[in-house]
């Protein structure tokens, strides 16, 4: 197997400092937050819930996936990163945030991606699904490491970034991936405004018939996640997606994330919550509706 | 003596912070976050006799400082709920008290039988009130259908019984009456809110059940009300429950006439919160030197009010 599953640590509520708050591309912003205790657990595919404090509407934490961490001059991992794409009531009170506030969190969350171990990992995102690719990639390249993962290094391992969005506009830039020579970006826009024309589903199947990827990670709109679980399944080439199910409490308390699993029983499959059996799912055992 | 213990007829417990059925998964879930063992008890997902699948996503949404939810009593059934989370909930140190429904009175009974020589049990709360499963007779909203099922399970129940009403009621103390004359040792106040959200865009309703339960900050006016005014009318122990938020909050319950308070939607945005209100309400006894917290019970006063 290409992959083996991570091992996680347990969650913590913490509340975190902002550091900085920036637009990256149309409608999406970099938030960085202070947050040791939090930082120097998060792995690549966790999310966590954050909250903006006093008061009650919003009134849930909203889910947020790790983007990458960073260190103090001293080497020390003090705090992460979070991508958000403004779309309604929090990340639009997001964007007001300055440096020096505080918001509330709880993480980190979910499974994670499983630690990638073999050759050549293709990381397919849609739009703000890009965040969690990018410590996933500094990971499997050995560039970083993350909570307790260890990732055995292998100078061979390459990674495939297939990154699609709207336009040009909404595309991020990928800085921390662009230097690395053992990792390759391709990029497809809607419109053509940058890279590939079309989905970026396309140069995934070109890329799949050179029968060299070993695995599949997706995170992105649901449609197309199904189509890059088809292609995945027409190679034979084992895929994992990062569900964006709407979250109530991020912690498995609530039973509002459900997601119909495979299972052997008299319906052929159950609900499972999203947010402690996955967020990541191998793409066949479930059942997209 | 502990000047945090309360007692509701049969159920001693040694402090009055609860955390909410179907707000805090099966405990385990939420182990993480705080201390269980220094809740006053912990209520655990409401169980039926029979494995239940739960509604169709979407099954939360967010309102105005609330949530509606329409989860529908997703649960493994009685016998899974025994085997594979009894044991540890009971291992916590901290009264659990299991919540069941059932679809008819029979299926309550037989669950209480079930239940009764088990150890480790504080209490069972009937959930008689769920807005979302459909089906079942609505034992909630009939005095004379609330009586009987309270009067046949406390027959049959070792355990004290506390009753679980919904507001959605024209006279909630008709009900509360009612279960009191049944013979029920407390009753819980209060289950959701019915509510519904619509994408009027789309036309379409945003639950996969279309009506769902209001719960959260939004819904503490209804809870304070539903409370105080059965508090005035029917002479039974009162757990409040209903957008509990903060330590005034949980004040605001105890003053209006409950004798133990539940954390419910909180748990979800706050998972320590319930930790907390504990902590603020030692302090507080600390502070003033209060020998009981009994004695802010039911401590409103009102005014005369004159009729024009
Ligand atoms: C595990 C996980 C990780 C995530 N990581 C990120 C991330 O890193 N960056 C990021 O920007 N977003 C991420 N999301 C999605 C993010 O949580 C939502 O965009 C956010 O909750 C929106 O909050 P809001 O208050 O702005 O929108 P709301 O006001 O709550 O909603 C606005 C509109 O968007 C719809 N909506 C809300 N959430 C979703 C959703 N998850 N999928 C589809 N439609 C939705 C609502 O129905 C509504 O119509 C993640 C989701 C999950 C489950
Ligand atoms: C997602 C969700 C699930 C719930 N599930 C149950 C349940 O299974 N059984 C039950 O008796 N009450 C259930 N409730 C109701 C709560 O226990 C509580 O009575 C209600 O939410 C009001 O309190 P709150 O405003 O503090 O949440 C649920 C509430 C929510 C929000
Ligand atoms: S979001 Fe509450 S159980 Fe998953």
């Amino acid at each position: 197997m290409p992959t083996t599953p991570r091992q996680v640590t347990a969650p913590v509520e913490a509340r975190a400092i902002v550091v900085s708050n920036v637009e990256i591309a149309a409608h999406t912003y970099r938030l960085r937050l202070a947050c040791p205790e939090l930082a120097t657990r998060f792995q690549p595919g966790q999310f966590l819930m954050l909250r903006l404090p006093g008061r009650t509407d919003p009134l849930l934490g909203r889910p947020y996936a790790l983007y990458d961490t960073y260190a103090d001059a001293q080497g020390n991992t003090v705090g992460f990163d979070i991508g958000y794409h403004v779309i309604g009531k929090q990340t639009g009170l997001l964007t007001e945030l300055i440096p020096g506030q505080v918001v509330d969190l709880w993480g980190p969350l979910g499974n994670g991606f499983p630690q990638f171990t073999g050759k050549h990992l293709a990381c397919v995102a849609g739009g703000i699904g890009y965040t969690p690719m990018i410590a996933m990639t500094l990971e499997a390249l050995g560039v970083k490491t993350y909570g307790q993962s260890t990732t055995p290094a292998s100078p061979e391992r390459r990674v495939s970034m297939l990154y699609g969005a709207r336009s040009k506009s909404h595309l991020a830039q990928l800085h921390e991936l662009e230097s690395l020579p053992n990792a390759t970006i391709t990029v497809a826009t809607d419109d053509g405004s940058a890279g590939h024309k079309g989905f970026i589903t396309e140069p995934l199947d070109t890329l799949l018939a050179k029968g060299e990827v070993d695995a599949v990670y997706c995170c992105g709109p649901e449609l197309m996640m199904k189509r890059v679980a088809q292609i995945a399944a027409s190679h034979n080439v084992p895929c994992w997606l990062s569900l964006e199910t709407p979250m109530a409490c991020g912690i498995g308390a609530c039973f509002s994330c459900v997601v119909k699993v495979k299972e052997d029983s008299e319906d052929g499959w159950d609900y499972k919550r999203s947010c402690i059996e996955g967020p990541i799912f191998e793409a066949e055992k479930l059942l997209l509706s | 003596m502990n000047p945090l213990a309360v007692s509701l007829n049969r159920l001693q417990l040694k402090n009055p912070v609860l955390v909410a059925s179907g707000t805090f998964g099966y405990a385990r879930e939420m182990a993480p976050y705080l201390d269980l063992s220094g809740l006053g008890g912990i209520i655990p997902k409401t169980v039926t006799q029979q494995p239940r699948i739960g509604n169709a996503p979407q099954r939360t949404v967010e309102t105005s400082s609330g949530m509606l939810n329409s989860i529908g009593l997703d649960n493994d059934g009685l016998e899974t709920f025994i085997e594979k989370h009894l044991p540890y909930l009971t291992s916590l140190g901290t009264a659990v008290i299991v919540n069941i429904a059932g679809k008819t009175i029979e299926e309550f009974v037989q669950m209480t039988e079930r239940l009764a020589p088990l150890s480790g049990i504080a209490a069972l709360e009937l959930n008689i009130s769920c807005p979302n499963v459909t089906g079942g007779v609505d034992y909630g909203t009939n005095p004379e259908m609330a009586f009987e099922l309270t009067q046949k399970v406390m027959a049959v129940s070792p355990h004290p019984i506390i009753i679980k009403l919904t507001p959605n009621v024209t006279d909630v103390t008709a009900i509360a009456k009612a279960v009191a004359d049944g013979g029920a040792d407390a009753v819980s106040l209060i289950n959701t809110v019915q509510g519904m959200a619509i994408d009027w865009k789309r036309r379409k309703p945003i639950l996969g059940n279309v009506i769902g339960g209001l719960s959260g900050p939004a819904i503490k006016p209804v809870a304070l009300r539903c409370v105080h005014q059965v508090a005035q009318k029917v002479n039974i122990p009162i757990i409040g429950i209903g957008g509990i938020t903060t330590f005034d909050d949980m004040m605001e319950f105890f003053v209006a006439g409950a004798s133990a308070i539940q954390v419910g939607t909180t748990n979800f945005f706050k998972p320590g919160q319930s930790q907390n209100l504990l902590q603020e309400l030692k302090a507080y006894v600390e502070h003033t030197n209060l020998p009981s917290i009994t004695s802010l019970i039911k401590t409103l006063e009102l005014p005369t009010v004159k009729k024009c």
